[in-house]
């Protein structure tokens, strides 16, 4: 009998923690939502920039051209792992894969907790705010103040060539990062197949289509790739 | 004018003089006070619960000290890449996009894209103060997209939608790798006509981060696979620092 009791007692103190965590974490995450949008809301409107509606509204739709597939899978992948507080932690801090998840996982195996437990989400939930601190502080020391200052003592010509050439390397970079954490050979020669002929055959016959073709490559690699993919189940005759 | 209204002209190419404006300085910290909130919120709450889980002081401090402690590295190599990125979108669009919400690849992916729909180019002399606004606009607005997302999916997947998921686990394996390597040869491969030094290095940067990838295999040394983004980046600035130097740049 004092064992029910002490159960109820716990299931209502858990609960609790749902209310609060998603209650407050949408709440939070909304706001950050919101601020996010305020900065260059104000730079379109008060920066008598001359910035055109239809203009924000073309870039938008190139952008969600490239990425909708991102926005609708990276939440559904992470939920398993995360759990549902740790989610409007995650997704408003970044870096999930590369520093988030690192963390959960370090502080679970340190105090013997599974992923998927209350305890395994309790860890998961300190953890991320303990990586959190260190982010931000790191963040607003590192590059909010060295950083700016930084940025104020390189002679221009070095920021110039920063400037025109960082794309080029990040690109570069971002590629090979792709390719070797993605570990699937037939969606990589694919999408260089078709990104290729987009660029180089496409593009030189239909030069109205430059603005869309990353949104074109990704959209056909996708068709592609799920047509050729390696179907592992057995095949229905 | 208004009080509010920046004295700009949005064909001018300094971008620091708006990128770098106090009240977008006020919008990036808003963000980083939300976290704090955030955390703050979250903290008493697992505490509060701790005991119900069977979940000591100890190890929710522990718990917390792990993460800190593991965070260190990836931060700084973000703060890194940042950096880096810094001349391009000014300190508080780089603290928001990259170091927060965003990554380095989609936002400097999703500002290109913006910036070409307007027939200009990140860091060439038509990325004007005007295609800085649209660009930092529709790469936010992707980034709470985001955000939208995880409002939106939480609370499905947590009352039992995890069938979503599982419809067939090729969508959740083929699809999203194809949409991110496509997305990023493409801007990648539409970097390499613009001149020699873009292509060169494109191309040393895409070998550092190969090299790191090889040698955090074969070392099993996890930080230089972490770091590899950073060190790539600075490798390529500093090839196309010389390249440019030898006149390899884009005709002006």
């Amino acid at each position: 009998m004092s064992t029910s009791l002490i159960t109820e007692a716990s299931t209502a103190s858990l609960d609790e923690f749902d209310r609060t965590t998603s209650r407050w974490g949408r709440l939070t995450m909304i706001a950050g939502l919101i601020i996010s949008l305020a900065g260059p809301m104000y730079l379109v409107v008060f920066g008598n920039l001359d910035v055109a509606t239809s203009q924000l509204w073309t870039a938008f739709a190139a952008v969600a051209g490239t990425f909708f597939v991102i926005w609708l899978v990276e939440p559904l992948t992470y939920f398993p792992i995360l759990g549902p507080a740790a989610m409007y932690q995650a997704f408003m801090i970044g870096n999930i894969s590369n520093k988030l998840l690192p963390s959960a996982l370090v502080a679970q195996t340190n105090i013997g907790a599974k992923p998927g437990t209350k305890r395994g989400d309790l860890a998961a939930v300190m953890a991320i705010c303990g990586a959190a601190a260190v982010h931000l502080t790191s963040l607003l020391v590192f590059v909010g103040l060295l950083g700016t200052w930084l940025i104020s003592v390189i002679p221009e010509d070095l920021i110039a060539v920063a400037r025109l050439y960082v794309l080029p390397a990040v690109m570069g970079a971002v590629i090979v990062q792709a390719i070797v954490s993605m570990k699937q050979l037939r969606p990589t020669l694919i999408a260089f197949g078709v990104v290729l002929v987009v660029q180089f055959v496409l593009l030189p016959l239909v030069p109205g289509l430059t603005m869309m073709s990353t949104a074109l490559s990704v959209i056909g690699t996708i068709f592609i790739a799920w047509f050729a993919r390696k179907r592992t189940s057995a095949v229905v005759a | 004018m208004t009080p509010l209204a920046l004295p700009l002209d949005g064909s001018s190419t300094d971008i620091l003089a708006v990128a770098n404006s106090p009240i977008l300085w006020i919008c990036g910290l808003g963000v980083f006070a939300v976290i704090i909130i955030q955390s703050v919120i979250y903290i008493r709450a697992a505490r509060k619960a701790a005991p119900a889980a069977g979940m000591t002081e100890a190890e929710l401090k522990t718990s917390f000290r792990s993460g800190a402690i593991a965070a260190i590295g990836p931060s700084l190599a973000v703060v890194l890449v940042a950096v880096a990125l810094l001349a391009l979108f000014g300190t508080p669009a780089v603290l928001v996009r990259i170091g927060l919400i965003g990554s380095a690849a989609y936002e400097t992916g999703a500002a290109n894209i913006s910036a070409t729909t307007m027939g200009a180019a990140l860091g060439a002399d038509t990325y004007t103060q005007q295609v800085f606004a649209v660009a930092f606009f529709a790469m936010s607005l992707g980034g709470a997209m985001w955000m939208l997302a995880t409002l939106i999916f939480t609370p499905i997947l947590k009352r039992g939608g995890h069938k979503l998921a599982k419809v067939n686990p090729a969508i959740m394996t083929v699809v999203p790798a194809a949409a991110l390597l496509a997305a990023f040869i493409s801007l990648g491969t539409a970097e390499l006509p613009k001149s020699a030094a873009h292509v060169v290095t494109l191309l040393s940067a895409a070998a550092v981060m190969g090299l790191c990838v090889f040698l955090s295999k074969k070392l099993a040394k996890n930080w230089l696979r972490e770091w590899g983004l950073g060190f790539a980046i600075l490798a390529g600035l500093a090839v196309a620092y010389f390249a440019h130097g030898a006149g390899l740049g884009p005709v002006a």
